[in-house]
C-alpha cells in the first residue's frame, strides 16, 4: 500500500524522543523526588515510566497525523474552530416533534426507577442546569463574562436559610423572594459595572462574588459564619417529609399511612425542581425570540451599532443580569433545601469557575448545550468517586481534553431559518 | 499612633506587594499577547515551590556546603523546568483553542489549574511541605524595644520585583523579540504575514511568564519556608487581581498593582481589622475600576466602528 | 444533527449507569464502614491522616479474626470539606456503598449535613475529629465523636493561660474556620469567666502565607500570650513571623498543631522552640497506643494528628458491632452510651449527647529539637 509508504518512521521517533524527554524533565522533579521533611525520597522509576508512556503515545500520534486518515482528521479538527455562522436547517426531522415529550415524559418517572444516591446526583446536576441556564443568559446571549456568578447562588441560598431562621417563613413563600431578592442584588451590583468592558467586568464580578462570601463568612452573629445555618426541606401543602414534624405540619408519611423513606423528600424536590427547569427552559427559548433577548444578542454582537440604533444598552444589559441573578437565586434556594444546610464553603469562586464551564462547553448561548454540559460536569465527578485520590485529577484532565475536542462547545449555536413565508421552522 | 508600628507596616505592605507583583507580572505578559486569562498561572508558581524545595534537598545531599552555589542552581532550574512546564502547557490545552472563542482558554486554563494542584497531591502527598531556613539576616532600624525591620531575603523580593519588571520592560520595549511580541498583540494575522512566527513567540511568552512565576516561587519559600498544593490558588487570585488593578497588560501596572494592592491590605489589617482586608482589597478593586474602567496605567479601550 | 447527537449522549448515560451499578455488589460475610473526609483539595492531609488510621485499624482488627468472625473492609470517601459533596457522598455510602458504620467527616461543616443523612438511613457516625459543639448538640441518637468538644479544650488553654502563665495582655487570633474560630471563642469564654479580657481578637485567612502585618498589630497591642485557634499550615509561618519581628510572647494553640509538619511549617525547630499546645492524653504513655505507634512507624508512616482518633473510632465502633452483634443504629448507640471502649487512645466512654465523657485535654510543651512534652 502507498499509505504505509508516506509515513515517515523517522519524524515520529523524533517527536516521540522529544516529547518524552520534555516529559522527563516535566514529570521528573516533581513525580520522582518525593519531599520528606527536608529531604527526598527516591521514586525516578515512576517520572520514567510515563516520559516512556508519552514518549510512545506521542510516536503513535505522529504516525496517525501522517497517513491519510489523520491529515483529514486533524484538517477537519481545525475546520471546527472557525468562527462562522450555522443555520439551522428548516426541515423537520421525523419524529423531532416526540422528543419533547419523551424527555419530560422520562424526566417525570426517573426518580422512581434511581436509587436515592443517583437520585441526589441527578438532583445537584439539575440545580447545575439551573445556574447553568443562568448564567447563560448573561454570558451566552448578552455577552457579559461573570466570573462572580456564584454570589447570586448564595443569595438565594442564604435568603431561605435566613428567612426561615428570623422570620419563620417557609420554603414555598420563600422561592419568589429568593428570586427577587436576588435580581434586585443583581441589579444593584450590576449598575455601577456597566460600563466596563469584558476582562475588567469579569474581574469585578469575580471580586464581587468573593466580598460576597467574606462577609458571609464574617458575619458571625447573622449568618452563623462557617457554622453555616440550616435550611429547611419544602412541604406539599402542609405535609413535611421529615420522620417527626418540625414545621409544625403533619409529616407526608403518617398521612398516607405508608412507611417512611427518606427518598420521598428528594423525589419530591426533584419533581418541583424539574418542573422549575422545564419552565425555565421554555422561558428561555421564548425570551430569545422576544425583542428583549434579541437586543441581547445584538448587544453581544455589536454594542455601538445598537446605541446608534437607539437600543438602551443600560437597561438591555441590566435586565440581563437581573435575570441571570434571579435563576441564580432560585438554584441557590434549591440548594439549600436539598442539603438542609449551608455555609460559606460552598460559595467559592472555584463554583463560579464551574458553571462557567458549564456554559462555555455547552456552547455559548446553546440551551441544549447547556444541559448536556451541566449535566455531564455534575455526573462526571461522582462517577470518577471509584479512582479515589485520582478523581479531581482525572476531572480536570477530562476538561481540558473536551474544551480541546469541542473549542465551541458542545452544541454550537444556530441561527433560526425562516422560509419565504416568514414561517419560523 | 506609633510612627515606628506605621514604618513597620508600610514595609510588611511593600514586600507582599512586591510578591504580588512578581506573580502578576507572568499573568499580565500572558494577557497582554493573547488576551486570555491564565489561571493556571498561580499552579505554575506552586509547582515552583516544590521544585525549589526538591532542588535544594538533592544539592544538599550531595554535601555541597556553598549556600549562593545552591541558591544559583536551584534558581537556574527551578526557572528552566518551570519554563519547560509553562511551553508543554501552552502547547497542550491552550494552542489547540487558538482562533477559538475568547473563552474556551479560559476553561482549558481552569482545568489546566485543577490538573496541576491535583498532579502535585497525588505524587508528593497532601502534606504540608517546607524548607530549612537559609537566609535570615535583618535589617533593623531604631532602638531595642522599638524598631522598623526587613529581613535580607524581603530585600531581596522587592529587589528582585523591581529589577525583574525593569528587565522585561527593557525586552518588550527596546529589543527585537519585544518588537515581535508587541507585533503580535496587535495583530497577529498581520504579524504572520510579515514572518514573524506568532506560535513561537507566544510559546516564549508562556516561558517567560512561568520563569518570573519560578522566581516568585524560589524567593518566596525561601521567605516564608512553607507550601502546600493549594497555595497557587489564593494567590493566583491575588496577583491576577493586582495586574486587573495596575491595567492588565502593563508590566509597570502589575507591580504598581502589586504593590497597591499588597500596601492597602497590609494597613487595612494592620489598623482596622484583618478579617475585612480581603472585602476592603476588593472593593478598592471595583472602585479603581468604576472610576478607571482600565486599570491604574492601562490604556483605555478605544471602540472603532 | 441533534438526533444524532444525542443518541451519543444516551449511550453515554447507560455507560454511567452500568459504572453506578458495578459499583453496588456487596460481598457477603464483610462490615463496610465508610471512612469519610477530604481525600482531595485543600485539607488532604486530615483526609490522609483518617484513612491511615483507619485502614490500619481494619487490618489489625481482621488480623484479630475480626467481628463475630466477619472481615471489615474500610471505603474511602472524599468530601473535599464542602457540604455539597459530604452530601453527595453520605448518600453514596447509603446507597451504593451500604456500609453498616461511618468513621468521619473531618469538618465539621461536612458532618453536620452528612449526619442528617447517616440519622435518615439508622446508620451510626463516629467522627474522629469535628470538634464543633454543634455537631452533636442537635438531639441526634447516632452521632458520636472521638474527640474532644471546642468549648472543652478552649476552657483547658485558658486556664492555663491565666492561672501558670499569668497573662494579662492575651491576644487572639483565629482562621475564620468553625474549628478555629469556635476554639478561640471557647478559649474567650472561659477567659472572661476568670475575668480576663482579649487585648485583640482578629482572624485570618486560611491558605496565605503573610501575616506580617498581624504581626505588627500584636507588637502594637504589647501582648503577653498570643492564642491561636487553627491548623499548624498557618501556626508555622504565624509563630515564624512573630519571632522573626522580635515578639516573645508564649505563643498558645490547639490539638490542630500537633503535626510534625508544623515544625516543617514554622521553618524549623527553633522557631516551635517554647509553643504550648493542648492535646488529650499522649497515647505514649499507654500499653496499646505503643504497639500500635510502633507499628506505624515500620511501615513508615509516623501516625499524627488524627491518625489515631480515626483508628480508635474504627475500634469503637467494631467494638459495639461486636458486643451487640448488629449494625442497628439503636442497639449500637445504646451500647455505646452505657459501655466503655478500650482505645488506642485509652479507655472511652460516652455521655447522652455521644460525647467523650472525660475530655482528657492537657498542656504540652514543644522544645528546641521539634518534639513536645506533657508539661
Amino acid at each position: 500500500m502507498s499509505l504505509q509508504q508516506k509515513i515517515s518512521l523517522r519524524k515520529a521517533l523524533i517527536d516521540g524522543f522529544w516529547s518524552g524527554l520534555l516529559a522527563l524533565v516535566i514529570f521528573g522533579p516533581i513525580s520522582g523526588l518525593v519531599l520528606q521533611g527536608y529531604e527526598v525520597r527516591n521514586e525516578l522509576i515512576r517520572p520514567l515510566l510515563m516520559a516512556l508512556l508519552v514518549g510512545g503515545g506521542r510516536f503513535l500520534v505522529s504516525c496517525f497525523a501522517q497517513s491519510e486518515k489523520g491529515k483529514r482528521y486533524v484538517d477537519g479538527l481545525a475546520g471546527k474552530r472557525g468562527a462562522g455562522v450555522t443555520v439551522a436547517s428548516l426541515k423537520k426531522g421525523k419524529y423531532q416533534y416526540l422528543v419533547i415529550p419523551v424527555l419530560i415524559l422520562a424526566g417525570l418517572c426517573l426518580p422512581f426507577v434511581l436509587g436515592k444516591y443517583w437520585l441526589t446526583v441527578v438532583i445537584l446536576a439539575l440545580i447545575y442546569v439551573l445556574l447553568g441556564l443562568g448564567l447563560n443568559i448573561v454570558v451566552g446571549l448578552a455577552g457579559m463574562l461573570d466570573l462572580g456568578y456564584v454570589a447570586f447562588y448564595a443569595v438565594g441560598a442564604y435568603t431561605l436559610a435566613m428567612g426561615a431562621q428570623y422570620f419563620h417563613l417557609g420554603f414555598w413563600t420563600l422561592l419568589p423572594i429568593a428570586g427577587i431578592g436576588a435580581a434586585l442584588f443583581g441589579a444593584l451590583l450590576g449598575f455601577p459595572v456597566l460600563r466596563m468592558h469584558g476582562d475588567y467586568l469579569a474581574i469585578v464580578t469575580l471580586g464581587f462574588g468573593e466580598i460576597i462570601r467574606l462577609v458571609l463568612n464574617n458575619l458571625l452573629d447573622i449568618t452563623g459564619g462557617p457554622n453555616g445555618a440550616s435550611a429547611p426541606p419544602p412541604t406539599l401543602f402542609g405535609l413535611e417529609f421529615t420522620r417527626r414534624a418540625k414545621q409544625g405540619g403533619i409529616p407526608f408519611h403518617e398521612y398516607f399511612h405508608i412507611s417512611y423513606s427518606p427518598t420521598y423528600k428528594y423525589i419530591f424536590i426533584y419533581l418541583v425542581l424539574f418542573t422549575i427547569v422545564c419552565l425555565m427552559i421554555l422561558f428561555v427559548t421564548r425570551l430569545k425570540q422576544m425583542p428583549m433577548g434579541r437586543a441581547w444578542e445584538a448587544l453581544r454582537e455589536d454594542e455601538i451599532a445598537c446605541r446608534s440604533l437607539g437600543i438602551n444598552h443600560v437597561t438591555v444589559k441590566l435586565s440581563a443580569f437581573m435575570m441571570g441573578a434571579m435563576v441564580g437565586g432560585t438554584a441557590g434556594m434549591f440548594f439549600a433545601t436539598y442539603q438542609g444546610f449551608i455555609n460559606p464553603s460552598s460559595f467559592t469562586f472555584f463554583e463560579s469557575a464551574l458553571i462557567l464551564a458549564i456554559v462555555v462547553l455547552g456552547g455559548l448561548g446553546s440551551t441544549v448545550g447547556v444541559i448536556i454540559a451541566a449535566l455531564v460536569l455534575t455526573i462526571l465527578p461522582e462517577v470518577l468517586r471509584d479512582f479515589a485520590e485520582y478523581r479531581v485529577l482525572m476531572f480536570g484532565i477530562a476538561m481540558v481534553l473536551m474544551m480541546v475536542w469541542k473549542p465551541r462547545g458542545l452544541i454550537r449555536i444556530k441561527r433560526r431559518a425562516f422560509n419565504a413565508k416568514g414561517v419560523t421552522s | 499612633m506609633d510612627s515606628y508600628i506605621i514604618g513597620q507596616q508600610l514595609l510588611n505592605g511593600l514586600t507582599l506587594g512586591s510578591i504580588y507583583g512578581l506573580i502578576a507580572i507572568g499573568y499580565t505578559m500572558v494577557y497582554g499577547i493573547i488576551g486570555m486569562i491564565n489561571f493556571a498561572h498561580g499552579d505554575i508558581y506552586m509547582i515552583s515551590a516544590y521544585l525549589t524545595a526538591i532542588i535544594l534537598a538533592v544539592i544538599f545531599s550531595f554535601g555541597v556546603t556553598s549556600l549562593p552555589f545552591a541558591l544559583l542552581v536551584t534558581l537556574l532550574l527551578t526557572m528552566v523546568i518551570t519554563g519547560v512546564y509553562g511551553w508543554a502547557i501552552e502547547r497542550v490545552a491552550y494552542r489547540p483553542l487558538r482562533g477559538s472563542t475568547r473563552l474556551a482558554p479560559l476553561i482549558s486554563a481552569i482545568g489546566m489549574s485543577l490538573v496541576l494542584q491535583n498532579y502535585v497531591q497525588v505524587s508528593q502527598g497532601a502534606r504540608n511541605q517546607g524548607i530549612p531556613i537559609l537566609i535570615d539576616g535583618v535589617v533593623r532600624l531604631g532602638g531595642e524595644e522599638q524598631f522598623v525591620q526587613i529581613t535580607h531575603i524581603q530585600i531581596l523580593i522587592v529587589l528582585a520585583s523591581f529589577i525583574g519588571m525593569g528587565v522585561l520592560t527593557y525586552i518588550i520595549q527596546k529589543t527585537s523579540l519585544g518588537r515581535q511580541c508587541r507585533a503580535t498583540q496587535q495583530d497577529q494575522k498581520m504579524a504572520a504575514i510579515l514572518g514573524i512566527n506568532t506560535n513561537r513567540i507566544i510559546s516564549t511568552v508562556f516561558v517567560i511568564g512561568s520563569a518570573m512565576a519560578a522566581l516568585a516561587g524560589v524567593l518566596v519559600t525561601l521567605n516564608y519556608g512553607s507550601f502546600d498544593f493549594y497555595i497557587g490558588f489564593i494567590i493566583g487570585i491575588k496577583a491576577f487581581t493586582a495586574a486587573v488593578l495596575g491595567g492588565i497588560g502593563s508590566l509597570p501596572g502589575a507591580m504598581l498593582g502589586g504593590i497597591v494592592l499588597g500596601m492597602s491590605e497590609g494597613l487595612f489589617a494592620g489598623f482596622v481589622s484583618a478579617d475585612y482586608k480581603d472585602v476592603f482589597a476588593f472593593s478598592l478593586l471595583v472602585l479603581v475600576l468604576i472610576f478607571r474602567p482600565s486599570g491604574l496605567l492601562g490604556k483605555p479601550e478605544i471602540e472603532k466602528v | 444533527m441533534f438526533k444524532l447527537s444525542l443518541r451519543k449522549y444516551l449511550v453515554l448515560t447507560c455507560v454511567i449507569g452500568a459504572v453506578a451499578l458495578a459499583g453496588n455488589a456487596n460481598a457477603a460475610g464483610t462490615i463496610k464502614i465508610g471512612v469519610a473526609g477530604p481525600h482531595t483539595g485543600g485539607y488532604a492531609a486530615f483526609g490522609e491522616q483518617f484513612w491511615r488510621g483507619a485502614e490500619q485499624a481494619a487490618k489489625d482488627i481482621n488480623a484479630a479474626g475480626g467481628i463475630n468472625g466477619s472481615m471489615i473492609k474500610v471505603v474511602k470517601a472524599d468530601d473535599a470539606c464542602e457540604p455539597k459533596q459530604a452530601v453527595s457522598v453520605a448518600n453514596r455510602l447509603m446507597d451504593v456503598d451500604r456500609v453498616q458504620a461511618v468513621a468521619g467527616h473531618y469538618c465539621s461543616s461536612s458532618t453536620i449535613p452528612a449526619s442528617e443523612i447517616y440519622d435518615d438511613a439508622g446508620v451510626l457516625v463516629m467522627t474522629p475529629g469535628s470538634t464543633n459543639p454543634k455537631v452533636t448538640e442537635r438531639g441526634m441518637k447516632g452521632v458520636f465523636r472521638m474527640c474532644g468538644r471546642d468549648d472543652q479544650q478552649g476552657a483547658v488553654a485558658a486556664n492555663f493561660i491565666i492561672n501558670k502563665l499569668k497573662a494579662k495582655r492575651v491576644a487572639v487570633i483565629h482562621d475564620k474556620d468553625s474549628y478555629g474560630q469556635g476554639l478561640a471563642d471557647a478559649m474567650i469564654a472561659r477567659m472572661k469567666q476568670l475575668g480576663v479580657s482579649e487585648v485583640l481578637y482578629e482572624g485570618l485567612t486560611r491558605g496565605e502565607k503573610d501575616f506580617n502585618s498581624l504581626v505588627t498589630k500584636v507588637k502594637s497591642v504589647k501582648a503577653d500570650v498570643v492564642f491561636f485557634g487553627g491548623l499548624h499550615t498557618e501556626a508555622g509561618p504565624l509563630v515564624r513571623q512573630l519571632r522573626e519581628q522580635g515578639i516573645s510572647a508564649a505563643f498558645v494553640s490547639g490539638d490542630a498543631i500537633n503535626s510534625a509538619d508544623f515544625v516543617t511549617a514554622a521553618g524549623g525547630p527553633r522557631y516551635v522552640d517554647g509553643v504550648y499546645m493542648t492535646f488529650g492524653q499522649d497515647p505514649l504513655t499507654l500499653k496499646t497506643g505503643r504497639d500500635v505507634i510502633e507499628k506505624f512507624r515500620a511501615s513508615g508512616y509516623e501516625p499524627e494528628g488524627y491518625t489515631l482518633y480515626s483508628y480508635a473510632t474504627v475500634q469503637a465502633l467494631t467494638a459495639a458491632m461486636d458486643a451487640t452483634n448488629s449494625t442497628d443504629l439503636d442497639k449500637m448507640a445504646d451500647w455505646l452510651h452505657s459501655h466503655s471502649v478500650n482505645t488506642v487512645l485509652g479507655e472511652k466512654s460516652w455521655d447522652s449527647k455521644g460525647d467523650l465523657k472525660v475530655s482528657d485535654f492537657v498542656m504540652y510543651q514543644w522544645d528546641d529539637k521539634g518534639k513536645f512534652r506533657q508539661l
